[in-house]
């Protein structure tokens, strides 16, 4: 993606995502070009401040990574702190929708299979397609082999029919 | 599904076809961070590791950073048009957005930005 030739410091949101946001937001307003690229490196300022003083609160702490508590004592620093109930709900929502993504695919837990045997079970499956599959080919090349040597055995016995193939 | 049906009639026609089925797979897979997110969570993530003192960040800390970022878009953005209604214009321009800077607090952080 493009975003591999981009050098690090020209990082910032995609400018598609933030135009649909402001149309959103304000429809009836038209945003200058230069407003817009400013608004793009304001966010990543933005981005670029949380992190910090995130990291400063992580480390402080004495862990290595970044959770969101971090984040969002860093926002409450930082004077964001009117953000804490939005981002705290999206997190809820987050961890819900995990939760109901592991529920349904614990329905094949629920077999009492583990994973373990499930891909043990699956190779053996696999092997077992693949001989099938080369008997399967065996059997063709020997039937092809047959109609073959058929065909040969016919061949002297028709000689007419032959000669009028090529005339 | 309703909104992936209208977005996708905006596609061009010639990659219709393999674009709707594209669009329609990665969206059932990211629909749950789609539905929620409106930034895209990786290059969140690239910008947060390009600050080489950032150390590791869980994908939790992610989403609410990009929250906040999608929040801050939005306050910015307000606090912006307040400006460009006052003076009877129609389009916001940079000098909006220089303009509200000294109003919060929280903005100061964005002088430097401005240059």
């Amino acid at each position: 993606m493009s975003t591999e030739n981009k050098d690090e410091d020209e990082l910032s949101i995609p400018r598609a995502a933030l135009n649909k946001m402001i149309k959103e937001l304000i429809p009836n307003i038209r945003v200058a070009n230069d407003a817009r690229e400013l608004i793009l490196n304001c966010c990543t300022e933005f981005i670029h401040l949380v992190s910090s003083e995130a990291n400063e609160i992580c480390n402080k702490q004495s862990k290595k990574t970044i959770s969101p508590e971090h984040i969002i004592a860093a926002l409450d620093h930082l004077g964001f702190g009117n953000y804490k109930e939005d981002a705290e709900a999206v997190l809820e929502e987050t961890k819900a929708v995990a939760a109901k993504k592991r529920r349904g695919s614990s329905r094949l837990e629920n077999l009492g299979i583990p994973e373990e045997e499930l891909l043990r079970q699956q190779q053996e499956l696999f092997a077992k397609a693949k001989q099938e599959q080369a008997l399967l080919e065996q059997q063709q090349w020997l039937q092809t082999q047959q109609a073959l040597q058929q065909q040969q055995l016919q061949l002297p016995q028709q000689p007419d029919s032959n000669e009028d193939d090529y005339s | 599904m309703a909104g992936v049906e209208e977005m996708e009639s905006q596609t061009d026609d010639k990659e219709n076809s393999s674009e709707k089925i594209v669009k329609t797979k990665e969206k059932n897979s990211n629909q749950d961070s789609e539905k929620l997110m409106k930034l895209p969570l990786s290059r969140i993530k690239s910008i947060m590791k390009s600050d080489p003192d950032v150390t590791l960040a869980s994908q939790e800390a992610v989403i609410t950073i990009a929250k906040a970022t999608e929040l801050f878009i939005w306050e910015l953005s307000k606090d912006a048009v307040h400006s460009t209604l006052q003076s009877k214009r129609k389009t916001l321009q940079r000098k909006d957005l220089d303009c509200i800077l000294d109003t919060r607090d929280c903005y100061l952080f964005l002088e430097g930005t401005l240059d």
